[in-house]
């Protein structure tokens, strides 16, 4: 099977997209707008695609040892199992966040009709027991 | 588990939840009926994030609840569940803000409670047949979704949508606690068998609704029964949580 080296344009082009999403991303980081998890997850978007074009060989190796035949294929794999982790995540954190929201608002109702039935006792409904 | 049956239902304070989703022109008339009942019963309505004046309506005649954001019925229901827990009731009564549910019927629930209790009791407009009976294909969805409640759980219930329902003490310990927010009257219904809770039906009659429409119609009725069947067979597959009926009882 030929084993092309990569392009020094495609080196190019792939190390300048690696380098400024990485930046981009450690920069939310540090600006609190992501956590790590979401560095390392996002960061692979950029990882993954340089690394089969840095190191072909090792692409291809890694794609024979799988049984893929074709490399790009091994890395639209790995892509997506990345992504999929990453929406994995972000599913239960957002169905987390909808309950504590809603926690919230309940309590939020409640003691804002405690505050109002202690300024106006007379409005207060029967007690249970 | 019946454990609340020593309390005389019959004399007890109950509380009388009334959900509310843009029911300013309902509600007040809801309150009046609920008033007439006597001293026995306080209402608590739950307006649901309405954009009209329920809020206002309601609490000039009635202690009322307003949620900033619209949490649907199962969050306004248990907003109300939480407030009876937490206020020492031993028994609450849903009943809708639309005027469907007749606030006469609520002492046909604590009558029969008080022969024969159960810590849910379900007001079902389908035992009977009688007084608004709403539409053939919400019907028949019902009975599936009945249907299914027996195949899962042994109990079948000819009216699992219905809103109009009484609990006990304890069903207001474990619905304080956990409640399903989306559909959750059927959904409701097999949280409380999974966790041992007793479930029974009461014939009532209800009305047609005065005021607002029904969420679920055209293709939604598919998704909603789709959505309904999926959790309540998830209920059944539940493991029965301990932890859950402890912090419950707590």
């Amino acid at each position: 099977m030929i084993q092309p080296d990569p392009q020094p344009e495609t080196l190019i082009v792939i190390g300048i997209f690696l380098v400024s999403y990485i930046l981009l991303l450690v920069r939310k980081t540090l600006q609190a707008k992501l956590d790590l998890y979401d560095l390392f997850h996002l960061s692979m978007v950029a990882v993954l695609p340089a690394a089969f074009v840095f190191f072909p060989r090792l692409a291809y190796a890694a794609s024979d040892l799988t049984g893929v035949a074709f490399p790009f294929v091994l890395l639209y794999g790995s892509l997506f199992l990345v992504v999929f982790i990453f929406m994995h995540r972000l599913s239960v954190q957002n169905h987390r966040l909808q309950q504590r929201t809603r926690v919230l608002v309940q309590e939020l109702g409640l003691l804002r009709e405690e505050m109002l039935r202690t300024k106006d006792p007379v409005s207060a409904p029967a007690r249970g027991e | 588990m019946v454990s609340s049956n020593e309390v005389n239902v019959l004399e007890a304070p109950v509380l009388v939840m009334v959900p509310c989703y843009n029911e300013s022109g309902a509600v007040a008339g809801v309150l009046r009926d609920v008033h007439e009942l006597g001293d026995h019963h306080a209402s608590l309505v739950i307006d649901d994030g309405s954009s009209d004046d329920t809020f206002g309506v309601a609490s000039q005649l009635s202690p009322a609840v307003r949620l900033v954001d619209n949490l649907g019925i199962g969050g306004a229901v248990q907003t109300a569940i939480k407030y009876a827990h937490r206020e020492g009731y031993g028994f609450c009564v849903q009943i809708d803000g639309d005027g469907q549910h007749p606030a006469g019927e609520l002492a046909t629930l604590r009558r029969a409670y008080a022969e024969e209790p159960a810590n849910i009791l379900i007001g079902s407009r389908y035992i009977e047949d009688e007084g608004f009976q709403s539409s053939a294909a919400r019907r028949l969805g019902s009975r599936i979704i009945g249907a299914w409640l027996g195949l899962l759980f042994g109990q079948r219930i000819t009216d699992s949508t219905s809103g109009l329902r009484l609990m006990d003490a304890d069903a207001i310990r474990f619905f304080a606690h956990a409640y399903p927010y989306d559909f959750p009257e059927p959904i409701s219904i097999a949280w409380a068998l999974r966790h041992g809770l007793t479930v029974r039906e009461v014939p009532v009659r209800m009305r047609e609704r005065h005021h607002g429409s029904s969420s679920i119609t055209g293709p939604k009725t598919i998704a909603y029964m789709i959505r309904v069947m999926g959790y309540i067979a998830l209920a059944r597959l539940e493991r029965v949580q301990e932890n859950r009926m402890r912090r419950a009882r707590l």
